[in-house]
């Protein structure tokens, strides 16, 4: 697979980041997640945190190769994910189970596969255009299907933080699961918290995906979102992968990696790889070679 | 700064369309050069040039006369592609960015985005008394984005410390030389020596073997950083420390109160014993992200009182 990916997280102008984002790939299979612990709640990021850490243990546990059933593990996933929080909740004697939002997605065999509990959100960009996206778990969403209340007046709208579905809390979460959705070079997949999608909508998002690579263009959108907000910036949190020509040498590819490596990005990191280093000779072919792959490197990842 | 006993590269010297300003900085591994190109853009550039061999006395170009040497200054050079590789990989706002690698003048060169700005350094010896406990947990929160991003990258930097750290005109810090990132640990790369800072480095760093470094390793050094932000000045050497512990306690230290919650992040990170750190960036922009914990009762408010001027009067 060859693919660009990025994600930050920032806190806004809270006092907590009560957001996690995360991303694990192996050879064949990509998992994005993100989460957003709830405020009114308490301890809304160790939901958050336990949410996107499960999601990416079971990940790392079930993908060494490909997913066979992808919504499947999705579901069951997420579903463990909750448990995990209740047990945590029940472990610590909290009062109230924290809860959180989730939205996560896996990548495979050329297609992308989601599923969402809340409000937080996945766009799939095409041509500067929202191809798919999942709909909020919300009261003001529930309006606007109804037809009572416009996407404009939503986001002023007092209840707009209002969610029904979530990991946490006495009642299972109502998970929903996106079709099998093929991805072709220059698509776009977006994961969000409302702090961002609130400020950035995705009409902006999409033209500017066309214009500007995600590495390029992420960073100043994330701080674009915190300053829209005017001082009461929410968490903003962002990851995001950009599906790339698949024969495109300049772009790394996973099939270089061995069947048992994982990449990971949120709360693990790798080991320094240890042991002593066999005696070498450098050739001067072999300082061509290093200057040229790096030369290739600095090429593929935008700046 | 570790002694550099080569000559750098005249001012004014063309290096590959380069103009050499000056020398910015050298270090046990290179020299960093100020440069522009032709459009005038400044540019960080790094010569790749291990202090510990004899390679360059006069001229431009790198000579190795010894057989020895050759082989070390080669080995050598894979790590200095390591490094070029893996900050190849990262495009972060809070990490240094490569721009071009090439040969030259028998050796390597890696360009480097010129960040206007001062070091933490020059901040601390300048405006530590200013430090509130938001800015240092805002600039940590910051910094460790970056760094995730290089341990994700499997890279260890294993030299942060003030001098290090950048912060850019807006107010951004950015994670520079990765000179002593990663050095594989052989018996001929060890006669290029490791790089450390004293004060800074972990205790586990002075051994150097593999398996015991880890993220938890630059940890240790960020936590050493916080310790100079507040204090202004480093903590007890990691190898010293590891003998016998007599490292002034950092509350004892410092001018403004700071939440007991940030003394006891400092503290964890600075473990001797590294299982007791944060054992990654992430864990540690966790307990940053936390609300700090009101300062305790007035009896621990009463004895910190009479304690900070007794034990500054030790310590200077």
């Amino acid at each position: 697979m060859r693919f660009t990916i990025f994600q930050d997280s920032q806190i806004g102008d809270r006092k907590t980041n009560e957001d996690r984002v995360g991303y694990s790939y192996s050879r064949d299979v990509l998992l994005m997640a993100i989460a957003d612990g709830m405020g009114g709640h308490e301890q809304g990021e160790v939901a958050a945190e336990i949410a996107v850490s499960e999601i990416t243990r079971r990940f790392q546990q079930e993908a060494r190769n490909k997913l066979r059933k992808p919504f499947d593990f999705l579901l069951s996933a997420i579903q463990s994910a909750h448990r995990a929080i209740v047990s945590h909740a029940v472990e610590h004697n909290l009062l109230e189970c924290p809860r959180t939002t989730c939205v996560a997605c896996i990548v495979q065999n050329g297609c992308v596969y989601w599923a969402h509990a809340g409000d937080s959100r996945l766009y799939v960009l095409r041509g500067g255009d929202l191809a798919a996206h999942t709909s909020d778990h919300s009261k003001v969403q529930q309006m606007i299907d109804a037809g009572i209340l416009t996407i404009e007046a939503a986001s002023r709208h007092p209840d707009r933080n209002k969610i029904f579905s979530c990991l946490g809390g006495v009642v299972p979460p109502q998970i929903d699961v996106g079709r099998e959705f093929r991805l072709q070079p220059g698509d776009t997949v977006i994961l969000s918290t409302d702090g961002f999608w609130a400020q950035i909508p995705p009409s902006i998002l999409g033209t500017m995906v066309k214009k500007q690579t995600i590495t390029a263009l992420m960073p100043g959108l994330v701080g674009e979102a915190q300053r829209r907000a005017q001082g009461e910036s929410d968490n903003v949190s962002v990851v995001a992968m950009t599906w790339e020509n698949q024969e495109d040498a300049n772009v790394a590819d996973t099939n270089a990696m061995d069947d048992e490596e994982f990449a990971s990005s949120s709360n693990s990191t790798q080991q320094l790889e240890g042991g002593p280093a066999v005696a070498d000779d450098v050739t001067d072919d072999d300082i061509e070679r290093a200057i040229a792959e790096i030369q290739s490197a600095i090429k593929k990842v935008p700046r | 700064m570790p002694q550099q006993a080569n000559q750098p590269l005249p001012a004014g010297y063309v290096l590959n369309g380069y103009r050499i300003e000056k020398p910015l900085s050298s270090g046990g591994f290179s020299i960093v050069y100020l440069a522009r190109d032709e459009n005038g853009t400044p540019f960080a550039i790094k010569e790749y040039l291990p202090s510990s061999l004899p390679l360059r006395s006069e001229g431009v170009e790198v000579q190795i006369t010894d057989e020895a040497n050759l082989s070390v200054f080669r080995h050598g050079l894979k790590c200095f592609f390591e490094e070029g590789r893996a900050l190849a990989m990262i495009s972060h706002p809070n990490v240094v960015r490569v721009e071009n690698f090439f040969r030259a003048n028998e050796t390597c060169y890696m360009v480097m985005q010129y960040v206007r700005g001062r070091t933490l350094q020059f901040h601390i010896q300048r405006h530590r008394h200013e430090f509130t406990e938001k800015f240092i947990r805002r600039l940590f929160l910051d910094l460790m984005n970056g760094l995730r991003e290089v341990h994700a990258n499997k890279l260890l930097h294993l030299d942060i410390k003030p001098a290090n750290i950048f912060i850019s005109m807006e107010g951004r810090p950015v994670l520079l030389d990765f000179g002593a990132a990663r050095i594989t640990l052989s018996e001929e790369a060890m006669k290029l020596k490791p790089m450390y800072t004293a004060g800074f480095a972990a205790p586990e760093h002075y051994r150097f073997k593999p398996g015991e470094l880890g993220p938890w390793s630059d940890i240790y050094s960020v936590g050493a950083t916080m310790y100079t932000c507040i204090a202004g000045t480093p903590p007890l050497a990691g190898d010293q420390r590891e003998e016998k512990d007599r490292i002034i306690p950092l509350r004892s230290l410092t001018r403004q109160p700071y939440s007991d919650d940030l003394y006891a992040i400092v503290d964890e990170c600075l473990s001797v014993d590294w299982l007791k750190r944060p054992q990654t960036a992430f864990d540690l922009q966790k307990r940053l992200n936390e609300e700090p914990v009101e300062r305790k009762s007035v009896a621990g408010g009463f004895l910190e009182t009479i304690n900070k001027p007794l034990s500054k009067l030790f310590s200077r």
